[in-house]
């Protein structure tokens, strides 16, 4: 379980910054969405894996904290998600606005001289 | 009850709800929404000046002790979040909120109309920054510094236009990278040491096991990076010369904080991790170093500017390197001195940026081009010994007199010359550096004295050359100024010189911020009052 | 008191006369006048006190943790110098009245001179070397202000900024070295640093800073090789030349050197530097001095020879030699001052000072001619004249060097040739200008100027004339107390007589003199245009090219340093990253942990096998499938958001999803506008080599960066749990927290503040959003509308689907089905949506989700009604929402602080409700609430301010579409 958490965070993260590193602005917004993904698990794993055992207290088996998983990294990949789904919007508009103000969809608002 | 108890939270408080209540009224009332903007901000430095003086004992604080800690929620660190208000922070606040001031009665003069939603961004920024200032709290730091970005990205954008969303695109692009990997070092430290308070965090790390120690450094490294992208370190500074130099003036004079603070969080952060051996980027010759080839690259950019704003940028990055390298230097002698230079040349570059935009109002670009060819194929109009003196001279009007003082005022705060803070605080910072061998290698001084001179000699090259250019083009109009213009321009170059005349009380007052700054266990103690308390033993 | 006052008065009198109205000619003169002439008399005053107490002190607290001092010192050679300063100032205010025309702004002038005059009076007055240097620099400032003064001249600009750069430069090395010396010595303090001869000579600093110190003297006294500017400095006002160039500022660094020349002089590399740098001056200087045809460069260059000599004199390391250092500066500054005043005066009454154009003006003007020829006399040296008996102990000097056998020949010969030329030039300048036929073609017809012109000319003449013959009686007590303030108990004994017998030295003068006469007369009676043999060194040529070059260097380097993409600077930062955390790994090591590993089940290795899959694919096909990509995206957030489920983590699944919609949504919507790009190109200009190289290091970055995050999850996902924060939060959660969903719980009352600032985010974003697109309009070639939307009639699909009638029941056209449907889930997504809000803080669910399912609800009407029919059936006020939302936040934090209690502390009620069952409303609820209406206000306004975009597309085509 751990190793495929592992990996997936990896492929998704290198497929990431790949895609950041590339000179198109929908290439770049894809990229900032996967390497979330990957932040996203990434941060979500730091409270180790369990399955069957979601932080939601059932009186019946009392707060035992044994017997769940660690809730603090949900929370804040709660906020991580969050602050991602409106910087990725943001960054959308932007690469539209740029996109109509350069007329152009490359990242440096020019198409690279070709050698 | 006391209410002074929930002075911490005001910094935070207040530029939301004036955010919050700027959203009601519509964009055309525009006196009514500027004296809102106005009222908030000049609360904020009213609130900054107290905390100021109650960390500083001058004013009995609403706190025992002279570390404030104001747990939010009523939960106990290190569960939940708290603000802690000790010197440095009410030093930045106090900072923060007196270029606010300076920069928005500029920008109400005509830059507020370039777009919409400019006050309630401004005050968002704002928040963003008081709250970075004053958390306790991993987590809660990345949250804030996600507000300060928001807020800096519509401002940077603010008056749109293609080369405003140019940089405003690149500007975001790396801020959004940078934060994925703060959100990776976070969420690596937690997974680590169990816990985000930082002071907790300065407790456990002692206590890690050499794997876990290992994870540790690797997250603290990252949380390096992303600091020093923020502070503006080469190479991570590519994009700043130009945001700075696209955005609306105000805002790049409001701009001139947002590198100090990465600065801060290295620092604060630093000084958290010192007894545990802090890793490469918050100390010592990595960090020295880095601030070196910093004010290297800055100074490179200086001399091969052509435009006064991208001269401004670069100049924020040579006051960044010049802070990374006075702090990564051995020993602590250096923080006063180095908090002291951060405070001038935060007024100043904020100063700065506002003055050239004035000079070079209505000035014809063509001028700028004809200058350059001018230089470059050096010509000049031959001179010839025949200067019959009745020719006379050409008077300046008030307006470029004025500009033409604050403009000189400004290029000797930022290159260091005599008699503004500017040079006070290079000067303190090398007669430290000198101070402290044996404990640094001679080397370094040597090094960092010549990096801080020449630095200041390029500023004066490349400063002398434009400034020429702009002020004595005979061809130029008069700019038309306004009172709410020039007033705050004015006042924040008197700010340092008062800085400078009484070098003596500031000076002192910024030892004492150092020296409780590199006294950590008293932070740690402050925030969790039972020694070692939260610690699950 | 009497020092404070002296230095003060100079600048007040500045302060006040920037201010004067800038045609009040006299009124400027007369405050000049009057703040130069007070100085003096103080300085006068004072001459009692220092002769007999040797040093007045007085020092004001300023910054005791620097170890400085505002602090004010005078002996003898302070008071000598001062006087220099101030009597000279108020002979040039007097001359400068009656030189400067009216239309000149004076204000400026004479503002800027008493900033100068007050400054210099700084350096000779300060108490620590620290004040020193600044007043140093403000030397420097205030001069590049008076060069400048006639900034629409090209030279005067020019030579005022070399000036700057060049003496500001100085300064700073200066201060370097001054650092280093109060760090050596113990304190900046000057009684202190004189104190500490031996210590500062013994130190491995001693050779730096003595090189310091020697470059800010050395530039700031123009000697060679940073002689250069002093001649392009003449482009100021001849008042200024006068002053600043040859009687004061110009004299700061031999000053400095005279100062410290008990503690760093007697050593080698002192001689070696300041000698050597000395000699080169006097001689070169000399040499270009008979060859300049400007009258103002002659005096120029004779000065920077001049200084030459008073610098040699200081580096000969004998305390004779200081004596006829200090001398000659005292004699110096007379003569060259009056011979400034003379040329302006043929400046301003012949218009011209070209020694080529002028002649024969002594009929025109004989009094001026007889001042100029006694001063020019003393220049060249002529017994009973100050100048000979300052040449004359300079060459007995170099005659009796304590030096090895070759320099004490090469010395008096090099002194000889420069007397040689001094004598030289002086004749050309008097024999040109003054003498042989009358001048033909002046701009003006030359006569005497008004008597006060003449008249500090002449003071300063007599002044000559006076030390001359009778040097005891008049300089020779001044003269001493100088030096003894200098040289303390070993000062010489020395006489200032006139005729100290047949002597070599006096052999020398005569050689001097003989040879100046015969070098002139022979060589010079027409004096070739150039230079012979210098012609080449031309330093103004070498300085503008030095800046230029060092301007496009600097543009070309930082270029690379800071390249402008984009793609450079994510790669720096990756980069930096990934080896900044590989460092702390390679350093120390690190090996996986013991945590036992939960089986993989298949299934899931399954899913993220589609997972990865996707992730490539969407890298694959992001540049030129931009739908696909899109899917492909989704698959993976699909793939994350099941992850969640399976590992327990039911709200971030819920959250994931319902984002993943939304933002897909908005994408669509974005897409739109992006420029048209599919495979065909690709085909067509296949990527070059150097593109798929950088394509292959990308690759290879990115894949050690993904393995380097994936080993970083695996070591932290392989260790035991550490005992952190988290266990107190599935405790409290119920009993404190009042929530059964700890995740919930943590996020509106544990760590509130977090979910505080969150929203505020989204808040943000959609603010900036709408600002941006509300000016925005999008690229002209985007405008038609895409394929899908044609209609067979319009195939260049400028003309729209037919316009939807606002007042339509529900919208018409090809989507008429699934708008009912739309329409009908609106309520029930609402309902749905409150519910989730409601039971957030028992079960997964909450204010984002909430929030997040209305939004998408209203989202659905945007696609599916399109935009004019939505916005006409219902009102959204977006902003409102968001207000609401952020105050209800805000307002269920500030709540508590009427119960005494820190902001966002819950305050709760627990409650039956009929279908919900158990409830729990507190202040906790209302934060959540204003989360809800803040989502869903933040996300319509995005929305809309994407969607209008298609509207104003359209709008604009009628009126052309032109971009």
């Amino acid at each position: 379980m751990e190793i495929v958490l592992a990996l997936a965070i990896g492929t998704l993260a290198g497929s990431g910054i790949y895609l950041l590193l590339r000179p198109r602005t929908f290439q770049v917004i894809m990229g900032l969405s996967l390497l979330g993904y990957a932040v996203n698990l990434f941060i979500f794993g730091m409270g180790r894996l369990r399955s069957g055992a979601p932080p939601v207290i059932d009186p019946a088996r009392g707060a035992d904290p044994a017997l769940y998983t660690d809730p603090v990294p949900q929370a804040l990949v709660l906020t991580a998600i969050v602050i991602g789904f409106a910087t990725t919007a943001l960054f959308l508009v932007v690469l539209m606005a740029s996109r109509g103000l350069n007329g152009t969809d490359h990242v440096d608002g020019r198409e690279a001289e070709k050698q | 009850m006391n209410w002074l108890q929930h002075l911490p939270i005001l910094p935070v408080l207040v530029p939301l709800l004036a955010a919050a209540l700027l959203l009601l009224p519509s964009e055309t009332r525009r006196r009514r929404r500027a004296a809102m903007a106005l009222a908030a901000t000049v609360v904020q430095l009213v609130v900054a000046v107290v905390l100021l003086a109650m960390t500083d004992g001058r004013v009995p604080p609403a706190w025992g002790g002279e570390i404030g800690v104001y747990a939010l929620g009523n939960w106990p660190a290190p569960f939940g979040i708290v603000l802690v208000v000790d010197r440095l922070a009410a030093i930045m606040l106090t900072l923060t909120a007196v270029l606010a001031l300076a920069t928005l009665v500029y920008s109400l003069a005509r830059w507020e109309r370039a777009g919409s939603h400019y006050l309630p961004l401004f005050q968002l920024l704002l928040m963003g920054l008081n709250g970075a200032f004053l958390t306790g709290d991993l987590f809660n730091l990345f949250v804030f510094f996600e507000v300060l970005l928001a807020a800096s990205y519509g401002l940077v954008l603010h008056g749109s236009g293609a080369t405003r969303v140019k940089a405003g695109m690149h500007y975001i692009a790396v801020n959004l990278v940078a934060s994925l990997i703060f959100l990776i070092a976070a969420a690596l430290i937690y997974g680590v040491t169990g816990t985000l308070n930082m002071a907790e965090l300065a407790q456990r790390v002692a206590r890690l096991d050499a794997d876990g120690r290992t994870l540790f450094d690797v997250g603290a490294v990252l949380l390096g990076v992303v600091f020093l992208v923020k502070a503006g370190a080469w190479p991570l500074n590519f994009w700043l010369p130009r945001a700075y130099g696209a955005a609306a003036p105000p805002v790049a004079g409001v701009f001139a904080i947002l590198t100090k603070v990465g600065v801060y969080a290295l620092l604060r952060f630093a000084t958290l991790l010192q007894d545990t051996g802090a890793p490469a980027p918050f100390g010592g010759d990595w960090l020295f170093y880095t601030g070196l080839v910093t004010i290297a690259a800055g100074s490179v950019g200086v001399l091969g500017a052509q435009r006064l704003s991208q001269v401004a940028g670069f100049l924020v990055i040579v006051s960044s390197g010049t802070l990374l390298a006075a702090f990564g230097f051995a020993g602590t002698t250096l923080t006063g001195p180095a908090l002291y230079y951060l405070v001038s040349s935060v007024l100043a570059s904020g100063a700065f940026f506002m003055v050239i935009e004035m000079a070079e109002r209505d000035r014809k670009a063509s001028a700028d081009l004809l200058a350059v060819s001018f230089e470059a194929f050096g010509l000049q109009e031959k001179d010839s010994t025949e200067h019959p003196d009745e020719m006379g001279g050409v008077a300046i009007p008030a307006a470029m007199a004025f500009l033409g003082l604050v403009f000189f005022a400004c290029v000797l705060l930022l290159t260091g010359l005599p008699p503004f803070s500017g040079f006070v605080g290079k000067f303190a910072l090398i007669a430290a550096a000198i101070a402290v061998p044996p404990q640094a290698p001679l080397l370094h001084a040597g090094l960092f004295g010549a990096a801080l001179l020449l630095s200041g000699l390029a500023g004066m090259i490349a400063l002398s050359r434009l400034g020429i250019r702009v002020f004595w083009d005979s061809a130029r109009p008069t700019p038309r100024l306004q009172w709410i213009e020039a007033g705050p321009v004015a006042v924040l170059v008197l700010l340092c010189l008062v800085l400078a005349l009484d070098a003596g009380q500031s000076m002192a007052y910024f030892h004492a911020a150092a020296h409780s700054l590199h006294d950590a266990q008293a932070y740690v103690s402050a925030v969790l009052p039972v020694a070692g308390a939260g610690v699950a033993e | 008191m009497a020092l404070t006052l002296v230095l003060l008065l100079p600048f007040l009198g500045s302060l006040l006369a920037a201010f004067l109205p800038s045609n009040a000619r006299n009124a400027e003169a007369w405050l000049a006048g009057a703040v130069a002439l007070g100085a003096t008399l103080i300085v006068l005053s004072l001459y009692p006190q220092v002769a007999a107490e040797g040093v007045l002190r007085m020092s004001i607290p300023w910054a005791p943790a620097l170890g400085i001092d505002f602090s004010l010192r005078m002996d003898g050679f302070a008071w000598l110098f001062a006087l220099l300063v101030t009597g000279m100032g108020t002979l040039v205010v007097v001359y400068a009245r009656y030189y400067m025309s009216p239309t000149d702004p004076v204000p400026r002038f004479f503002a800027f001179f008493l900033a100068f005059m007050g400054a210099m009076l700084g350096i000779v007055l300060s108490g620590n070397l620290i004040q020193m240097a600044m007043f140093w620099e403000l030397t420097s400032l205030a001069s590049f202000m008076l060069i400048a003064y006639w900034h629409h001249r090209a030279d005067a600009r020019r030579g005022a900024r070399m000036a700057l750069v060049v003496t500001g430069a100085g300064g700073l090395a200066l201060l370097g070295g001054v650092l280093l010396l109060g760090h050596i010595a113990g304190g900046y303090d000057l009684d202190t640093v004189l104190a500490a001869g031996e210590v500062i000579q013994a130190h491995p600093w001693y050779p730096l800073a003595l090189g310091l110190i020697a470059l800010g003297a050395l530039t700031k006294s123009a000697q060679f090789p940073f002689h250069f500017w002093l001649p392009h400095a003449m482009a100021a006002p001849t008042p200024v030349s006068a002053y600043l160039h040859s009687a004061t500022m110009v004299k700061a660094g031999v000053f400095l050197l005279a100062r410290l020349w008990p503690v760093l002089a007697g050593t080698d590399a002192w001689f070696w530097i300041i000698g050597g740098a000395g000699l080169c001056t006097l001689v070169i200087a000399g040499y270009l001095a008979i060859f300049q045809q400007d009258m103002k460069g002659v005096l120029a260059y004779s000065t920077i020879s001049h200084l030459g000599l008073i610098t040699l004199l200081l580096g000969m390391n004998s305390p004779l030699a200081l004596v006829a250092a200090v001398f000659h500066i005292f004699n110096h500054a007379t003569f060259k001052a009056s011979l400034f005043m003379a040329a302006g005066i043929v400046d301003h009454e012949t218009g011209t000072r070209n020694l080529q154009r002028l002649s024969g003006l002594y009929r025109a003007m004989p009094i001026t001619a007889t001042l100029a020829m006694v001063a020019a006399a003393a220049m060249a040296g002529v017994p009973l004249l100050n100048g000979f008996l300052s040449k004359e102990m300079f060459f007995a000097e170099t005659i009796f060097l304590d030096r090895p056998e070759w320099q004490r020949i090469v010395l008096p010969l090099a002194a000889t040739l420069a007397g040689m030329f001094s004598v030289a030039y002086s004749l050309r300048f008097i024999h040109q200008v003054f003498f042989g036929p009358k001048a033909e073609g002046l701009p003006r017809e030359p006569h005497e100027p008004s008597r006060w012109m003449l008249l500090p000319s002449g003071l300063l003449v007599t002044a000559c004339v006076l030390v001359g013959i009778l040097p005891e009686l008049t300089i020779g007590p001044l003269l001493r107390i100088a030096t003894d303030a200098i040289l303390g108990a070993g000062a010489p004994a020395y006489s200032l007589a006139v005729w100290h017998g047949l002597n070599l030295p006096l052999a020398m003068s005569a050689a001097a003199m003989v040879g100046g006469a015969v070098l002139y007369r022979v060589f010079l009676w027409r004096t070739s245009e150039t230079v012979p043999l210098l012609e080449a060194i031309d330093g103004k040529r070498i300085f503008d090219w030095l800046q230029l070059a060092l301007t496009s260097r600097a543009s070309w380097l930082i270029e690379r340093l800071s390249p402008p993409r984009l793609q450079m600077q994510v790669l720096a930062i990756v980069a930096v990253a990934l080896g900044g955390a590989l460092l702390p790994v390679l350093t120390k090591g690190m090996s996986w942990g013991t945590r036992p590993t939960t089986p993989a089940d298949p299934a899931f290795v399954l899913l993220w096998l589609i997972g990865g899959v996707c992730a490539l694919a969407v890298a694959w096909q992001a540049k030129y499938h931009r739908l696909a990509a899109l899917i492909f995206a989704g698959g993976a957030g699909l793939a994350t958001s099941l992850t969640f489920v399976w590992l327990s983590a039911p709200d971030l699944a819920l959250t994931q999803l319902a984002v993943e919609v939304v933002t897909t949504v908005l994408i669509l919507l974005g897409l739109r506008w992006l420029p048209r790009r599919d495979e065909r190109y690709a085909q067509v200009q296949g990527p070059g080599a150097t593109t798929r190289l950088r394509r292959l290091r990308d690759v290879l970055l990115a894949a050690v960066a993904g393995l380097g995050l994936a080993g970083l999850a695996y070591a932290v996902l392989s260790r035991p749990d550490v005992d952190g924060i988290s266990p107190f939060f599935i405790e409290q959660a119920l009993p404190q927290g009042g929530g059964l969903n700890v995740v919930n719980v943590i996020l509106v009352d544990f760590r509130g503040f977090d979910t505080f600032g969150e929203i505020t985010v989204l808040g943000i974003v959609a603010l900036t959003v709408f600002a941006l697109l509300r000016r925005f309009r999008p690229a002209p070639e985007s405008v038609p509308l895409p394929r899908q939307q044609r209609g067979p009639d319009d195939p260049d699909g400028l003309v729209f689907e037919p316009a939807a009638d606002p007042a339509a029941k529900l919208p018409t056209g090809y989507l008429m089905l699934p708008a009912v449907l739309v329409r009908l889930l609106l309520p029930l997504a609402l309902l749905a949506s409150l519910f989730f809000l409601l039971r957030g803080h028992n079960a997964p669910g909450g204010g984002f989700v909430g929030g997040l399912i209305l939004a998408t609800a209203l989202l659905l009407q945007y696609v599916v009604g399109g935009i004019v029919w939505v916005e006409a059936h219902l009102r959204i006020r977006p902003l409102t929402w968001m207000v609401l939302g952020l105050l209800s936040a805000a307002g269920a934090g500030i709540g508590a602080w009427l119960t005494g209690s820190p902001f966002l502390t819950s305050v709760a009620w627990h409650g039956e409700l009929p279908l919900l069952g158990e409830l729990h409303l507190s202040s906790v609820l209302l934060f959540d609430l204003g989360v809800y209406m803040l989502v869903v206000g933040a996300t319509v306004l995005m929305l809309i301010a994407i969607a209008h975009q298609s509207l104003r597309a359209h709008h604009r085509k009628p009126s052309g579409g032109a971009a």
